[in-house]
């Protein structure tokens, strides 16, 4: 049983990770489409762009744009988990399901919701220069760029860290605290080094998914000329009049590089793993920390970065589907309207649309997280050269751009015959899903299942028990609220995602996501931000209810 | 009433006498009968399902029996998934219908497309129909729109030529107010500048202008509209103007010039696919697209330009040429236009624009 699994985790991942990865890297080589009679071994693609000085500023601009998000949502994600998972800051239950809001709102409403909020003739910019006559900041900038990537990314820097450190042993920061230290100095000395696998993993998946950021330089990026390598692939699209895949390929290829030495980093780093083994405890209360003097400022804190990340977005959002028009010289109760709620009942295939994200969402989400259940179970415990290959393979799919990886997953369906006939059904576009969200889901069960003492495994088997139900009776129903948790949050996850699935849908398996595109075309952005408070009113009743029977987020 | 009847005949009987429909009444019984037979017709389009609803709607209402699959696509992802499947043998489009012109041009003289001689090529200029495969089916000016709002009256250019003027004479007014297409990222967009380079002596003076006035490029039209609308920008160049009608039924302050010197003339172009799994009910939806009847619609209830000169309205072929006459310049569908994807003339053309913009 356990050999099977193990052997299951392997071999799955890799087949669905080299399928796609196996494409990109043959097509890098040649000097068209892999698909054209006439492409030939080639290393012209690497040439060209590796020549290409618009190719090296791109790669600059993302790698400083990385780094930047890493180092704003990092610290600022581990602080706040620290602030609502081991403190008793005031009104936490409350604020907590709003951390979640920018994770499932699609990238390009976000960053659209800004340039309605604080763009140069955006609602509050209005107001501060009507107030003090100039505008004060600057949103199309790299700085901005990087601020508002930096912000929107701390909930997923938050997620990771909170869930370990809900799981340490709250006697060591009592006995800190016993021994005189104030709360500044038991998390930054005590508790968040503790959880440092957790931080190490959320700073190297946030500094990929900087790479891979599309829908904020768009937006934010092209009015003032920025070039990102997402934006980049964009002119490589059009370089040649028709889209060069082998160009874009090399481009790819050249992320997915970066994930060697980052995972290498990473375990290198964690290299003493043992050290870290604090987890576990044996039943003990759990106190909040008292916040003492600290508490108002840390509250003032968190809302500030709410409000910034949350508030401002979703307001420049709601405001624009409920104007029919903005800017400069409007009075807005003169504009106020309902007209594009109305208008947008009647476009064709939007309930169909809504349906589709939700099923893909929530049933998705849930076979998902048994993948990815499997997956960990089979690589739990296990100290193999074989691990550290998954470690490796995980975070490929996630180095892939959007734009690229809807593509390979659409040469695999058509290509691999066996299972093309997949190709125009939701299955699809679940398994591509899945696949770019291998990294994230495995390690939100694995944070579940470390949080197993071993004796209780260890006193299963030791009565008798075969490792199959020493999983299925023990390890499985002891971390099943993390499962609940993992699918929260995979759910939401899957609710934004689009661009991974661009080739496979079609009509009948329409998604929101492929609504906002559809209507991105034409410039109804009045219609696109009356769908996306729907979605983020939706989506905020399942958290509710979800968080109302118990499931916790970060169990 | 009288369609209606046929169409409840044709429910009951296929066919009525060989003469089924009064509108469709080009059509050959054969090209129906086959169609019924295969009941069902794929498009891929980079025309919004919204748009397009009202043109689906009635030819369903033609054609009862066909089940249309509409899928929306841009024209990059068009692009790309219909090569993907062609060589992978399981093409699934019947018909492509795409805004990327020379791409799809670039598919037809690939032999891509099926050569059919439509009924309806007698009520088409000679250069929208391209071997009688590839086929224009609208007539859109490319225009300026600008902020009513915000514009002053004396600012707005009528002309190529005025938008340079004004530009220098306000350069404060038209400081990084001024958004196009970026001819780098988007394929419609160098499309156009190539086309405007080609017309327009003073293009590249125009460029220049736009690059000392800090003019900001755009991948999308919509992105651009709103931006006019709003403030952000108060003149957006080279738009397609249907989508500017659109946006006019929202917004009262979006204003729409179409230059009196030369107004660009854009088409969507169609093509049948050659591996159509449907061709008969591809080559039903071309004539309708190009029939009297289809282009009515077009015009009336999609707001797109039609490109027959017997459609009425002013959103119609008919209607620019009275406003503009020889000032419209149209694109011709041919494969003139993939001179524009030849890799060297194309680097050429973006260093000069690169060059231009530099202050």
């Amino acid at each position: 049983m356990n050999r099977a699994l193990r052997s299951l985790a392997v071999i799955g991942v890799a087949l669905v990770v080299f399928g796609p990865l196996g494409l990109i890297f043959y097509q890098s080589f040649l000097s068209e489409a892999f698909f054209f009679p006439t492409a030939h071994f080639s290393f012209g693609a690497y040439r060209y762009v590796l020549a290409d000085s618009g190719f090296h500023s791109a790669f600059g601009t993302s790698l400083l744009v990385s780094l930047g998000m890493t180092l704003i949502s990092v610290p600022l994600g581990s602080l706040l988990a620290f602030l609502l998972a081991r403190t008793d800051l005031p009104g936490k239950k409350w604020l907590e399901p709003w951390l979640l809001v920018p994770i499932f709102l699609s990238p390009v409403v976000l960053a659209f919701g800004y340039v309605v909020a604080v763009g140069p003739v955006g609602f509050f910019s209005l107001w501060a220069k009507a107030l003090i006559g100039r505008v004060p900041w600057n949103l199309y900038s790299l700085f901005g760029l990087v601020l508002i990537a930096g912000l929107t990314h701390v909930p997923h820097a938050f997620l990771y860290v909170s869930s370990a450190l809900r799981s340490l042993d709250p006697a060591v920061e009592e006995a800190a605290r016993v021994a005189g230290a104030g709360p500044w100095r038991i998390a930054v000395t005590v508790s968040l080094p503790l959880v440092l696998p957790s931080i190490l993993f959320s700073a190297s998946l946030i500094f990929l998914l900087g790479f891979e950021l599309f829908g904020l330089p768009l937006v934010l990026g092209d009015p003032a000329g920025l070039l990102v390598l997402t934006t980049y692939l964009y002119k490589l699209t059009n370089l040649l009049g028709v889209p060069s895949y082998h160009l874009m390929a090399v481009v790819a290829l050249s992320i997915v590089a970066l994930t060697f030495p980052l995972v290498y980093l990473q375990r290198r780093m964690l290299r003493t793993a043992g050290r870290f083994a604090v987890i576990g405890g044996k039943g003990q209360a759990f106190r909040p920390l008292p916040l003492g003097v600290l508490r108002w400022p840390a509250v003032f804190l968190l809302v500030l970065w709410l409000a910034v990340t949350v508030l401002v977005p979703l307001v420049g959002v709601a405001l624009r589907s409920l104007v029919s028009s903005w800017g400069e010289g409007i009075k807005l109760s003169e504009v106020l309207t309902l007209d594009h709620f109305r208008e947008l009942t009647g476009y064709p295939n939007l309930v169909r649309g809504i349906v589709n994200t939700f099923l893909i969402g929530g049933i998705g989400g849930a076979l998902s997280v048994a993948f990815y259940a499997i997956v960990a179970l089979g690589s739990h415990r296990w100290q193999s050269r074989w691990v550290s290959f998954l470690d490796y393979l995980v975070m490929v799919p996630r180095a892939l751009p959007g734009l690229i990886v809807g593509l390979a997953f659409l040469w695999v369906f058509l290509f691999f015959k066996p299972i093309a006939p997949l190709r125009t059904t939701l299955f699809s576009l679940w398994i591509a899903y899945t696949v770019v969200w291998l990294a994230y889901g495995l390690r939100l069960i694995s944070a579940s299942l470390l949080q197993v003492k071993p004796e209780l495994e260890e006193a299963a088997r030791v009565t008798g028990a075969p490792q199959g139900e020493v999983f299925r009776y023990v390890t499985l129903p002891l971390i099943r609220f993390g499962l609940i948790g993992s699918w929260l949050l995979i759910f939401m996850m899957f609710v934004r995602e689009y661009s991974t699935g661009v080739y496979l849908l079609g009509p009948g398996t329409e998604v929101i996501g492929s609504l906002i595109v559809s209507l991105w075309g034409t410039g109804a952005l009045d219609l696109i931000a009356a769908l996306s408070v729907i979605e983020v009113a939706l989506v905020g009743v399942v958290l509710f209810i979800a968080l109302r029977v118990g499931v916790r987020l970060d169990a | 009433m009288k369609i209606k009847q046929a169409i409840v005949l044709t429910l009951v009987f296929g066919f009525v006498g060989g003469q089924p429909f009064q509108a469709g009444a080009a059509e050959s019984s054969a090209t129906v009968s086959a169609a019924q037979k295969e009941g069902k017709l794929v498009l891929y389009s980079s025309t919004d399902s919204a748009s397009v609803e009202p043109l689906l709607q009635d030819f369903k209402s033609l054609y009862p029996f066909l089940q249309v699959e509409y899928n929306d696509l841009n024209t990059t992802e068009l692009y790309n998934r219909f090569v993907a499947e062609t060589a992978a043998g399981s093409g699934a489009a019947d018909l492509l219908w795409s805004s990327a012109m020379d791409l799809q041009l670039q598919l037809a003289s690939k032999g891509n497309a099926l050569t059919y001689a439509s009924p309806e090529i007698a009520g088409l200029p000679k250069w929208a129909v391209w071997q009688n495969q590839a086929y224009g089916t609208t007539f859109e000016p490319v225009s300026i729109a600008y902020n009513k709002r915000l514009l002053p009256a004396d600012a707005v250019p009528q002309s190529h030529a005025d938008l340079i003027r004004v530009i220098k004479e306000k350069p404060d007014l038209f400081k990084e107010k001024i958004a196009s297409f970026d001819p780098e990222k988007s394929g419609v967009g160098f499309l156009m500048m190539t086309q405007d380079a080609k017309v327009f002596p003073q293009f590249w003076d125009l460029a220049k202008a736009f690059g000392s006035s800090g003019a900001k490029l755009y991948t999308s039209t919509g992105a651009m509209l709103e931006k006019v609308g709003s403030g952000e920008h108060y003149l957006a160049y080279n738009i397609i103007g249907s989508y500017v009608l659109l946006r006019q039924k929202k917004d009262p302050s979006m204003g729409l010039v179409l230059p009196k010197d030369y107004t660009l003339v854009f088409s969507r172009v169609a093509f049948i696919a050659k591996a159509a799994r449907n061709p008969n009910a591809a080559k039903l939806f071309l004539d309708y697209m190009l029939s009297k009847r289809g282009q009515t619609v077009m015009s009336e209830k999609s707001l797109v330009y039609s490109l027959r000169s017997d459609v009425p309205g002013n959103i119609t072929a008919a209607g620019l040429t009275k406003e503009l006459g020889k000032a419209l310049k149209p694109i011709d569908v041919n494969t003139d236009i993939l001179a524009g994807l030849e890799q060297n003339k194309r680097l050429e053309f973006m260093k000069q624009w690169q060059a231009a913009l530099k202050r």
